[in-house]
């Protein structure tokens, strides 16, 4: 997991999606998260998926992060799909649904600062909670980084060469051993910071203002749009199901202008 | 089996709903409790723990699909109150980066935490049955218990969820037992392979396709074990380490602990 390529992304102002207000985006993000839960017409989810992959692929963010980060999930999905779908669609449409969730959630992440997506968690949970939430993403990256640092070092020093499980298993538990020292000297030393500081019980995260309300308007509506199409085929399965497989083709017509605009040059927009 | 990786969607509306006012519900009550005294050095502490476990999450064995959790080390560091509070840190941070489902948020929440406090009281039990001297063997086999009752929580969720309207689907334009696509011009003017079909399949498009709960639980009861037992040499490694270079996190867990200073920091002091 590349969190510093993560950060990166959501911290850039690589496209449009960079540019909509984080609210609109978690107002979207939560619409467009209900269609997909709603929905379980494979052919639905795969227009859903499709469409939120155009507007992953327009918001020129790293695909293959994306895709890599989305795709992740599946491979549980498809597991699970395997332990207890009762028919091969039905697996299908639930790993169809986890790859839309996921892709959904990391185009999200990889367009929005973090503080700013967990500014609303914040708002509903006690302050101890939100502030360890915002800490506990930054600290993530820095154990990974060292987490990879020390399984590096023990490997070498240990001669590890090629596939030894057993040695491996010890060499990446003894990393394991001394990252949680570590990271409890961290939290010492993190502790002893926010004491300077004068910290006394809550990190206040600022929420922007919106500056491009049109974009954010648009792409709430675009999400609503969506939910309102798995909705219906849901509702009306009877009548529609014969006429899903219309859903995919805008979808896909969307994916074919989002990789068109992305072939071409950006231009600056600011 | 820390936490269900079941997708968005497949569980039932009330199922999913329940879990996270059940999670909020017991993360407020755990916030307000935290909250009492040292809240400056229990947020430091709950972030390192917190993200030591989505670290040792990301580290995936593939060939399993497991992932090793730390979650009975990180209940026996924190105690009850504060697992509950990193429990749905991780679970948040992971549903960000798609790799639990945000509407199982909730459930996840409650199985992780149940799963730390469960390995946090079997530890301690353990400990004082066995001595100090058999921390390992305490901590691996608080790991496995500990494991094997989410897991038996996970199967009474997915039976829970089995015969739910959730699991009902329609199936799309598609029929199942013919793997063909029924087609709105089916009259004659587009009819050929996938497209085959159509006519009354919809009106009669089955509706029924409950979760198989037994092929399910003989799944995760078969590939559970080994990931119990991977878990439990790995905590059981752990927790031996620590309590040997600096005891006193582990039996008087990390806030009781002398504070450490690292080689270079006295001035801050």
């Amino acid at each position: 997991m590349n969190i510093g390529s993560i950060d990166r992304s959501a911290t850039s102002d690589l496209g449009w999606m960079h540019r909509v207000s984080p609210a609109a985006k978690l107002v979207a993000f939560t619409l467009a998260l209900a269609s997909v839960v709603v929905t379980w017409n494979l052919l639905v989810a795969l227009g859903l998926l499709v469409t939120i992959a155009a507007a992953s692929v327009s918001a020129r963010i790293d695909l293959r992060l994306a895709f890599t980060l989305a795709a992740y999930p599946s491979l549980f999905a498809l597991i699970f799909a395997l332990a207890s779908a009762p028919d091969p669609l039905t697996g299908a449409t639930i790993v169809v649904k986890a790859v839309a969730a996921g892709l959904c959630a990391v185009t999200i992440v990889l367009t929005t600062p973090y503080p700013q997506i967990f500014a609303p968690v914040q708002r509903i949970v006690p302050g101890i909670v939100g502030d360890a939430l915002l800490m506990t993403y930054r600290t993530t990256f820095l154990l990974l980084d060292k987490f990879a640092h020390l399984l590096r070092a023990i490997r070498l020093r240990s001669g590890i060469r090629g596939v030894h499980p057993v040695r491996m298993a010890r060499a990446t538990t003894t990393a394991l051993g001394s990252l949680l020292l570590y990271a409890l000297d961290l939290a010492q030393r993190d502790y002893d910071v926010m004491w300077l500081r004068g910290y006394s019980g809550r990190l206040r995260v600022h929420m922007p203002k919106s500056h491009t309300p049109a974009l954010d308007a648009a792409l709430v509506a675009a999400a609503l749009l969506a939910l309102a199409a798995s909705v219906t085929w849901r509702a009306g399965w009877q009548a529609l199901n014969r006429y899903s497989w219309l859903v995919p083709i805008p979808a896909l017509l969307l994916l074919a202008a989002a990789l068109f605009a992305r072939s071409r040059p950006q231009e600056d927009s600011r | 089996m820390s936490h269900i990786h079941i997708p968005d969607g497949v569980l039932p509306l009330w199922l999913w709903l329940s879990g996270w006012v059940a999670a909020l519900v017991l993360v407020g009550i755990a916030g307000r409790l935290a909250e009492r005294t040292e809240v400056r050095r229990k947020v430091p502490l709950l972030a390192v723990v917190s993200a030591l476990m989505l670290v040792a999450m990301s580290s995936e064995i593939v060939p399993l699909a497991y992932h090793i959790n730390l979650t009975v080390v990180a209940g026996v560091l924190l105690g009850p109150v504060l697992s509950v509070i990193a429990a749905f840190i991780v679970e948040v941070v992971l549903a960000m980066l798609g790799h639990g489902g945000v509407t199982v948020l909730g459930l996840n929440t409650l199985m992780i935490a149940t799963e730390m406090i469960l390995g946090w009281a079997l530890f301690r039990g353990l400990v004082a049955v066995l001595s100090r001297r058999r921390v390992r063997w305490a901590a691996a086999v608080a790991t496995v218990i500990a494991l094997a009752c989410t897991t038996t929580l996970l199967v009474g969720l997915v039976a829970l969820a089995g015969g739910g309207a959730a699991t009902t689907r329609e199936t799309g334009a598609l029929n199942p037992a013919s793997l063909t696509f029924s087609n709105p011009l089916s009259g004659g003017v587009f009819r050929a392979g996938l497209f085959a079909g159509g006519g009354s399949e919809a009106a009669t498009a089955p509706q029924a396709g409950s979760l198989s709960v037994a092929r399910f639980a003989a799944v995760v009861y078969t590939l559970g074990p080994i990931g119990w037992l991977l878990e439990a040499l790995i905590s059981a490694w752990m927790l031996g380490y620590v309590a040997r270079v600096r005891p006193g996190l582990v039996w008087e867990g990390a806030l009781g602990a002398h504070p450490h200073h690292v080689p270079g920091d006295e001035g801050v002091r």
